[in-house]
């Protein structure tokens, strides 16, 4: 049967490993890596906007762009908000679902869905680090025999 | 009925980008992002001077690889095509 204190470890793990997903870097930060967290935050969150700058949003593509879109959705889930927002608008607004063409469209997709596979690199690392007893751990420290 | 953007007006349309050899040029930022999160996350401990020498080893080491891989390619086509 599980101790309390390994509870408290496991529920830690899930919240850094949650936080880091939500907001790269975020996970780091919850272990007191101050550095790495914003090195992470810089450069996964441009990489994501150089994407959306270069292919337009509609490189989001929840229906026709699934695999892509999975990888995009590890940068956080937020890009559901941004896909939502991309096929509504181009709906409603002519009247059917809009799509980006071509080369923009590639590295568009391919900017986005490397920044949500090195945000997964850093979910991964901060999970490990967050195992391996860096930063603090959350609940009372009592060993419990 | 036209759907206001905002602040997201400047990702609404793609921008231009021709499908020529330069266009290759944009795999350097990637490189570079992958470069410095791989050593954010894999250095032990973080020094401003290391890092950025880590930093670019990686972004040379991977880019360097990627046009020798590039220059191969084109000339096996060239040898097997002309």
């Amino acid at each position: 049967m599980a101790t309390e204190k390994q509870i408290d470890r496991g529920l830690h793990l899930v919240v850094v490993g949650l936080a880091a997903w939500a907001i790269p870097g975020a996970g780091h930060l919850l272990i007191k890596e101050r550095g790495r967290a914003i090195i992470i935050f810089v450069t996964i969150t441009a990489t994501f906007l150089i994407g959306l700058y270069v292919g337009s949003i509609r490189v989001i593509d929840p229906i026709g762009a699934r695999p892509w879109y999975m990888a995009q959705m590890l940068t956080s889930p937020a890009v559901g908000l941004i896909g939502h927002a991309s096929q509504t608008a181009t709906t409603r607004e002519r009247g059917r679902r809009d799509v980006s063409y071509g080369r923009p469209n590639d590295m568009g997709q391919i900017y986005t869905s490397v920044a949500g596979l090195l945000n997964l690199f850093s979910v991964l690392s901060a999970v490990y680090m967050a195992y391996c007893g860096r930063g603090e751990m959350i609940g009372e420290e009592r060993n419990v025999v | 009925m036209s759907y206001n953007w905002g602040v997201l007006s400047s990702f609404a349309q793609p921008i231009e980008i021709a499908t020529d050899a330069w266009s290759m040029l944009w795999m350097f930022p990637l490189l570079l992002a992958i470069a410095i999160v791989y050593k954010a996350t894999k250095m032990r401990i973080l020094s401003g001077g290391r890092f950025v020498k880590e930093v670019a080893i990686l972004f040379g080491t991977i880019s360097g690889f990627m046009v020798f891989l590039g220059v191969t390619l084109t000339i096996l086509v060239k040898v097997i095509t002309e």
